[in-house]
């Protein structure tokens, strides 16, 4: 395995994959010098080069992209073309536009690839045991959801507009992994409308409504949001016979006639073999490496990946 | 008999729960005020504590301000955690990841006016050199603790924050571990690490021949096994090994999920635990769960 890109989520990787069994880490790609002279006397006995082309002949059984944003399309699409490798695990989000996130999932479908996209909350024991109860139709059927997704990672910077319209804006940094986690509880969704309060270049915080086959929705996303020490995606979520409430740490189910059980991590057999920052990040890299390794179907996958790209792109187009 | 360790953790003052985040939004902020953080600590220790873990930040730096104000150092154990790795990451997002950071990080370094630690930096940055940039980090944050708490304060240990415990360890940096409690050794500081996967540390350190009684280890001990990696009976099994207790357990209330009777008998059986730290955000807290600490922690 290699990966590209050696910021916080290249590391992040690039240690679970070194502790996972039957897992080799050979090599890093990394443009700045200034990382690849630090990483040649960090990272002993791995390969660390410059450009993709170097990663040819490896043989890789599959590359992490952990690059910005705006480098994920020609980072993997160059991956697959120059059959660097055949498997890939892109960070979220998959790409800069729905374009150019629907150019690779049908290059990785022609290659016949194992893709995955890192919305790690999917990996989260609350979400898991949300969907589960929404499958058993432990409130019905849903009527209507409202989901947030707020951190304070910008609250009060004044001169903020550089480096949050590098990372994306705010939907593309934190708004995405609402999105997708609707898109995997609800199905296939569209948006309705949509509106933003921003500052000199990028949205601050933007609101949207959703409707799709099954129900419909809103979001609101904020990265100013004061109190959200750690960033946090929560849905409300209610139903014919009762209502559900899942975030990153709890969730919690009332019936209609008043009965309400709750769950947090510590209920949720919330342990891995390995703990680096956060246990999700463990069972996101292990369900890909299997699926990697049995040649079978990894999610959320380019295609599912690609969803979140239409409606964020639907948003913002909305928006203007 | 040496008398347990007993510290009380920072964590209600830099606002987090590790039960859930809706639980710090509706804390009284009043904890997260510096004067308010000094009085808990001073109320705990009067009750049983003996000592602080807390990371390095202004809000932590403050608080030894205050304690230092009102002569409450004297005495008490200081357990620094360091890096601070909530603020670096947030400073990260802002900055532009790892180079921005490490660019910010650098001036503050040399801001602080400290020279021993701006030659070591400036040596081992232009060489690239990760030994001389962690001595040089090293120095730096001991020096930030010294300007707040006093020369006279009573820096016990200085743990890696489990991420770079566990970001080491996972990369497998014998050298860095080696270095690290060499380094520290030389200071007259016990080295110490704060870690998730505590009974995979001790294996490896074990097969790198890094003596564990030469070292702190705070780890997560509870009795539901929250947060203890692989689980709870690995990590029980891994304390047998300790030669002496140099083990501080720490999340022992699970984020508050434990009742502190079930919580305190779960830990008091616990065998070559040197100590525990926990944090507290009210009078009635401060006071009764040290009291019950120290009764039952003998």
């Amino acid at each position: 395995m290699a990966i590209i890109g050696v910021g916080k989520m290249g590391l992040v990787h690039a240690g679970i994959l070194n502790v996972l069994p039957n897992v080799e880490l050979v090599a890093l790609c990394e443009k700045s010098s200034l990382i690849r002279s630090f990483s040649k006397k960090v990272f002993k006995g791995l390969e660390i080069v410059d450009d993709l082309k170097k990663l040819e002949g490896f043989k890789l059984d599959a590359v992490y992209v952990t690059t910005p944003i705006p480098s994920h399309f020609f980072v993997a699409s160059a991956i697959l073309e120059n059959r660097i490798s055949k498997n890939l695990f892109v960070e979220k989000t998959l790409a800069q536009t729905y374009e150019e996130s629907k150019r690779l999932a049908d290059l990785a479908q022609t290659h016949q690839s194992v893709t995955m996209v890192g919305y790690l909350r999917r990996f989260y024991v609350t979400f898991n045991k949300a969907r589960e109860l929404l499958q058993k139709a432990a409130i019905g059927r849903v009527e209507f959801f409202k989901a947030y997704a707020y951190s304070s990672d910008f609250l009060g910077l004044e001169k903020k507009t550089e480096m949050s319209s590098s990372r994306g804006g705010v939907l593309r940094d934190l708004g995405c992994h609402a999105i997708d986690l609707a898109t995997w509880f609800f199905g296939d969704l569209e948006v309705n409308s949509a509106e933003s309060k921003s500052n000199e270049q990028a949205a601050d915080s933007v609101s949207f409504k959703v409707g799709g086959s099954q129900t419909g929705g809103e979001f609101d996303v904020s990265w100013c949001k004061k109190d959200y020490r750690m960033p946090e995606v929560g849905f409300s979520v209610t139903g014919s016979k009762g209502s559900l409430f899942v975030n990153d740490d709890q969730v919690k189910l009332e019936s209609q006639d008043g009965k309400s059980l709750m769950w947090y991590r510590h209920d949720l057999n919330d342990n891995v073999p390995f703990w680096l920052g956060l246990p999700e990040y463990y069972r996101e890299d292990l369900h890909f490496v299997k699926s990697v390794a049995d040649a079978t179907k990894a999610e959320p996958d380019f295609c599912s990946a690609m969803k979140v790209d239409k409606i964020i792109e639907d948003v913002v187009s909305g928006e203007s | 008999m040496t008398r347990r360790t007993l510290l009380v953790g920072d964590n209600p003052f830099n606002n987090i729960s590790h039960l859930s985040q809706e639980r710090t939004r509706l804390r009284e902020k009043a904890t997260l005020l510096p004067e308010r953080a000094a009085d808990l600590i001073h109320l705990a220790v009067e009750n049983g504590a003996n000592g602080f873990m807390f990371s390095v930040s202004e809000t932590t730096l403050s608080i030894l301000k205050a304690l230092k104000r009102r002569g409450a150092l004297e005495g008490l154990s200081l357990y620094g955690i360091v890096p601070y790795a909530y603020e670096y990451v947030k400073l990260a997002t802002q900055v532009g990841g790892i180079s921005g950071l490490a660019k910010r990080v650098g001036g503050r370094i040399i801001g602080s006016g400290n020279l021993r630690g701006m030659a070591m930096g400036v040596v081992g940055f232009l060489n690239m050199n990760p030994l001389a940039i962690m001595k040089t980090y090293m120095t730096y944050e001991i020096s930030r603790i010294r300007s707040a708490a006093g020369k006279e304060a009573k820096i016990d240990c200085i743990l890696f924050h489990e991420v770079i415990t566990d970001l080491a360890l996972a990369l497998k940096m014998e050298w860095l571990f080696k270095s690290y409690i060499g380094y520290m050794g030389n200071l007259g500081i016990t080295p110490g690490f704060n870690t998730c996967n505590f009974a995979y540390l001790v294996s490896k350190f074990r097969d790198w021949e890094i003596d564990l009684s030469e070292v702190v280890i705070a780890a997560p001990f509870n009795k539901v096994g929250f947060q203890m990696a692989p689980c709870k009976e690995e990590c029980e099994q891994a304390l047998k090994v300790f030669s002496k207790p140099s083990v501080i357990a720490i999340s022992i209330f699970a984020g508050g999920y434990l009742a502190p009777s079930d919580a305190i008998e779960y830990i008091s059986a616990l065998p070559k635990i040197k100590g525990v730290a926990t944090g507290v955000s009210k009078e009635r807290h401060a006071k009764e769960t040290f009291e019950m600490l120290k009764k039952a922690l003998k």
